[in-house]
């Protein structure tokens, strides 16, 4: 099985690498400089680029620094004072915990459609599967900028096709339904959306693993008489675990994070009820001038972040870590 | 293997290209030039303005190169800041006349001799005031603007009604006379007023007496919203807006442009800036007929007291020299270049009111403009104090408005909490 | 056989409803973008073009800066792609067939840079290209998105790396050929669908950006795709016919890279998913 891809594996389940024998060429080239001189260019452009901001970014979270201080390149030190603001502001906590839901709901929808159509596509003949494969990526290769103009405008309130279509349909009377007067229905048409552009990733990943499960080992079991949902849920997912464990992290943080779609679904100006975490950052440093309180709240939204995707990132680390 | 071939050339190309403007940078700072962020509606709404000022300067300065840069809303605010923190501003920057104060208040402009400039003892006051802080000048007013009632004639006959309304009662009457007539078409407003257009809203507030915010003898601002006489100017346009209006609850004037559905019939009147009157007609917007004009008017929204106009918000654009910017003696020029009778008169003309008054009689004799320099004569204009950007951009009054029209609050409650919050950033330390 | 055809007809109507869900709000971009003003803002939606116009197309190519911004857009995509395969390459390298001191550290490192917020970091990272004389300069925003793009460019090739069997390595060492080159000749080709796919993922990245594009690019003829689109939605009008023109334009390049390379993902992306 092993070598008849000649190349595998993102994610090597641990139970395969014990079984092998270590690699000549890496004894070989274990100890010297090689290693270091490898990674060196990546991590100076990394460290270029973010090493500097980063630190300045933590700094100015210890600061008073409003366009004041802008101008003058000069903060006032006030110590943790802007985060004990945060953590002693209800709304903070509110933001947190509707990035939270969020999070959840738009990663677990993403999983299961992706996943869903990853197994249609497997069941669909040769053209149709081309055919759903070729509407994938036309969505995946949509910009976020295009996609949300699209958007926007399919739910315009005076000549939005949406709105037509579900008063045609008998949905219920759409004409002038304004998407963003209730809360409920504005943050379902953002989860829509992000979901809508996150799906061509998930499931495309998905079904190139879904090809990879190995025939005989799903036919043994269909010949044991297993149903078809166990098949897949003890034979097929514990083989995708390594695809889905960097699926579901790179989905957390990319959800956790969604800053575009919302920015600009609500035309820059977002109300309260629709702030997640990137979004309070960047309005309190840019349209308050708050600039030391925003990077505090881009702080603890990145240990928020760290401590939700803990399990995961483990994981990621773990199959990194292996060879 | 041909793609590859092809792959190969194009990042060649790529990386030439990147390293021809990467050197191209650094010989270019060398020369002399003069960078200008002004906003995109120059470059739409009136290029030929721009172009006669750069001919100007150019005349004046000759060899010396001009960097205009068109900016959007949007982003040139975190532009500008990110700009002033590493020192690299451009030398003329232009801002809304509500965003100003915050500016000069921080210290971004440089400070200004008004006689220095063309027109300078004829400016709109109105936006001479934004351009002021402690007595000194740190702008130059570029343009303003003023809204009135856009029309349909044909409707308005059509509903019987005979002449244009005199007092808000008679306004309000026709305006159900237009509902009775039109309103079983479910997508009709006899007056079209998006929810969140909070100019609208506060034009109502003025006109009774009331006042977004004032400040007190201590110098500390209070946000009035809450006070009997805005109250009740915000319950009147409630009711008026549920009685007249379909439009969107939930966005602001600029979603879609009114200019749009009045274009395709749906609605009677609304209140629009000079420049909205052309768009109807745009292809790209409207797309009305040339023949749609004749059934097009104009007027000033009367007030609740007969024979009055209700105030106008006097929005408009005022140019600065930051503070850090390195060529200030040319953005000076440049400034009085652009801001002169000249390239006034071409703003004025497509749909503007030029920054002094000695142009307000440009559009005397066009009858789509008229009305609006009408207008203009009486005005209001937002607290005066350098953190009402603040109140802007956190959209509160729009949010109000939206909890007000939808019915999620009452007039009382949300405009208590809508003022609660306009004195806090009022007053917070900049 | 016939549960088996019914089965089939119902997938592949199950198959067609998902099709046309996903499709269809590119479906409403191209064909607005083909309407007429007055099919746009019908009072009944127009399904169809069934009068075809370019004249948004046309207003969409004339708005300034267009041409300027397409070649903006290209250069910066092929600089970040080519530079990440690069980097890439070499840091993948070191993880797959090295064990080193601190190499858990910079795994730890490349997953933890996709946490950081890149909003947050506007005026640092301005700052900093700003003293290096990198604002405004189409440079400064290729090594931004290349930090960003890094991250997941090298986790991926690390896993193509991982699958080059070594019975190959030892059979090159075995020719005599110097230890590298031969490493370097035998495993190119091998991870070649890997490299296609990471690039299709720095392409998409680097093409879709637009905050720190819109904000570090002043200059209107030095911004990127993205930029010049969101600038259609100015204060005075969002023009739905040009937008959508722009739109379509704006996607096209990156439907034309995935034609390019289309045989080529199916087969990346599966190699480099799971291994079997």
């Amino acid at each position: 099985m092993s070598s008849r891809s000649p190349a595998a594996a993102a994610a090597v389940p641990e139970a395969r690498i014990s079984r092998r024998p270590r690699r000549p060429l890496v004894s070989r080239l274990r100890s010297g400089a090689a290693p270091y001189l490898l990674i060196l260019p990546a991590c100076v452009v990394i460290g270029a680029v973010l090493g500097y901001p980063l630190y300045f970014m933590g700094h100015l979270s210890l600061e008073h620094y409003g366009l004041f201080q802008l101008i003058r390149h000069q903060g006032e030190w006030i110590g943790l004072k802007n985060y004990s603001q945060i953590f002693h502001d209800g709304f903070f906590w509110h933001v947190v915990l509707r990035s939270l839901a969020f999070t959840a709901a738009a990663v677990s929808l993403t999983m299961v459609f992706g996943t869903l159509i990853a197994l249609l596509l497997v069941q669909l003949g040769t053209k149709m599967r081309v055919l759903v494969t070729a509407g994938l990526i036309f969505v995946w290769a949509t910009p976020v900028v295009v996609a949300v103009a699209v958007w926007s405008w399919m739910i315009d309130f005076e000549f939005g096709v949406l709105n037509w279509l579900l008063t045609y349909l008998n949905v219920g009377n759409f004409n002038h339904h304004d998407w963003f007067a209730s809360t409920l229905s504005g943050w379902t048409v953002i989860t829509s959306l992000v979901v809508w552009g996150a799906i061509p990733f998930v499931t495309l990943m998905v079904y190139a693993g879904l090809t990879q499960v190995p025939k005989e080992l799903v036919e043994a079991a269909t010949t044991d008489g297993a149903s078809s949902w166990r098949v897949f849920r003890d034979v097929t997912v514990p083989l995708l675990k390594p695809i889905f464990v960097i699926l579901i992290s790179l989905s957390i943080i990319w959800d956790f994070q969604v800053f575009n779609q919302i920015w600009l679904l609500l035309d820059g100006q977002p109300p309260p009820q629709y702030f997640t975490m990137s979004i309070y950052a960047f309005t309190t440093s840019f349209q308050q001038s708050q600039y030391g309180l925003g990077s505090a709240i881009a702080l603890v939204m990145v240990a928020i972040l760290l401590i939700v995707s803990f399990v995961y990132i483990r994981e990621m680390v773990k199959i990194g870590d292996a060879e | 293997m041909k793609f590859r071939i092809i792959a190969a050339v194009v990042l060649a190309a790529a990386l030439a290209t990147v390293a021809s403007t990467a050197t191209g940078s650094i010989k270019r700072a060398t020369a002399q030039s003069v960078t200008v962020w002004v906003m995109t509606d120059a470059q739409n709404g009136w290029p030929g303005a721009i172009a006669a000022a750069n001919a100007q300067f150019q005349q004046q300065h000759p060899g010396v190169n001009i960097n205009i840069q068109y900016q959007t809303w949007d982003t040139v605010l975190q532009k500008f800041d990110a700009a002033l923190a590493a020192n690299d501003a451009p030398d003329v920057i232009e801002l809304g006349n509500t965003q100003t104060a915050k500016y000069m208040a921080a210290g971004a402009f440089s400070s200004l001799k008004a006689k220095n400039f063309p027109n300078s003892s004829t400016w709109l006051s109105g936006l001479k005031s934004s351009c002021t802080y402690r007595g000194k000048l740190y702008c130059v007013p570029y343009y303003a603007g003023a809204r009135a009632v856009i029309y349909r004639k044909d409707m308005y006959r059509q509903a019987g009604i005979k002449k244009l309304p005199t007092s808000y009662a008679q306004w309000l009457a026709d305006g159900k006379k237009l509902m009775k007539k039109f309103g079983k078409n479910p997508n009709f407003s006899a007056f079209y007023e998006p929810g969140q257009n909070w100019y609208v809203a506060t034009t109502f507030v003025e006109d009774w007496g009331g006042q977004l915010a004032v400040q007190q003898k201590n110098g500390k601002w209070k946000g009035t919203l809450d006070s009997p006489q805005a109250v009740k100017a915000l319950t009147i346009f409630k009711s008026m807006v549920r009685k007249l209006s379909r439009a969107s609850k939930s966005v602001d004037e600029a979603h879609p442009f009114p200019s749009i559905p009045f274009a395709k019939g749906r609605m009677a009147s609304f209140i629009g800036n000079g420049w909205e009157w052309p768009y109807v007609f745009d292809p790209k917007g409207g797309a009305a007929p040339k023949s749609f004009a004749k059934k097009m008017g104009a007027y000033p929204m009367p007030s609740h007291i007969k024979g009055k106009y209700m105030p106008t918000f006097l929005g408009g654009s005022d140019l600065g020299i930051p503070i850090s910017a390195h060529n200030k003696a040319l953005g000076a020029d440049w400034i009085k270049a652009f801001t002169g009778t000249q390239s006034e008169t071409l703003i004025a003309k497509a749909g503007n009111i030029a920054n002094t008054t000695k142009l307000a009689n440009v559009n005397a004799h066009n009858p789509a403009l008229a009305p609006f320099a009408r207008a203009a004569k009486s005005s209001w204009f937002v607290p005066t104090s350098p953190n009402w950007t603040n109140v802007e951009n956190s959209h509160l009054l729009k949010q109000m408005l939206t909890a007000i029209l939808t019915n999620q609050k009452s007039v009382a409650a949300a405009t208590k909490s809508a003022s609660k919050q306009i004195t806090t950033i009022l007053n917070a330390s900049s | 056989m016939s549960s088996k055809r019914s089965r089939r007809i119902l997938w592949n109507s199950v198959a067609l409803v998902v099709f046309a869900v996903m499709v269809f709000p590119v479906y409403w971009m191209v064909s607005t973008a083909f309407k007429p003003g007055n099919e746009i803002f019908a009072n009944t939606p127009v399904w169809f073009p069934y009068h075809p116009t370019l004249s948004n197309f046309g207003d969409a190519i004339h708005r300034p800066h267009f041409w300027a911004d397409v070649k903006n857009s290209l250069v910066i995509v092929c600089a970040v792609v080519l530079m990440s395969l690069v980097l890439a390459f070499l840091a993948a390298l070191a993880l797959a067939k090295f064990r080193f001191y601190g190499r858990k550290a910079f795994i730890v490192l490349i997953i933890a840079v996709q946490m950081i917020p890149l909003n947050a970091l506007i005026i640092p990272i301005y700052l900093v290209l700003s003293k290096a004389n990198k604002v405004n300069t189409l440079s400064g925003v290729i090594v931004t998105y290349l930090t960003f793009v890094l991250p997941f460019t090298i986790w991926t090739l690390r896993g193509f790396m991982i699958g080059v069997p070594r019975d190959l390595e030892e059979a090159s060492q075995v020719d005599g050929t110097t230890r590298f080159g031969a490493f370097l000749r035998i495993l190119l080709p091998l991870i070649g669908p890997g490299l296609v796919a990471t690039s299709i993922f720095a392409f998409i990245q680097a093409w879709n950006e637009y905050i720190m594009a819109a904000v570090l690019l002043h200059d209107p003829s030095k911004q990127t795709l993205t930029v010049w689109l969101a600038s259609f939605t100015g204060d005075r009008g969002t023009a739905w016919g040009p937008l959508m023109a722009g739109a379509t334009l704006t996607a096209l390049p990156v439907v034309i890279f995935f034609v390019a390379v289309q045989r080529k993902i199916a087969f990346g992306l599966t190699a480099g998913a799971v291994r079997g």
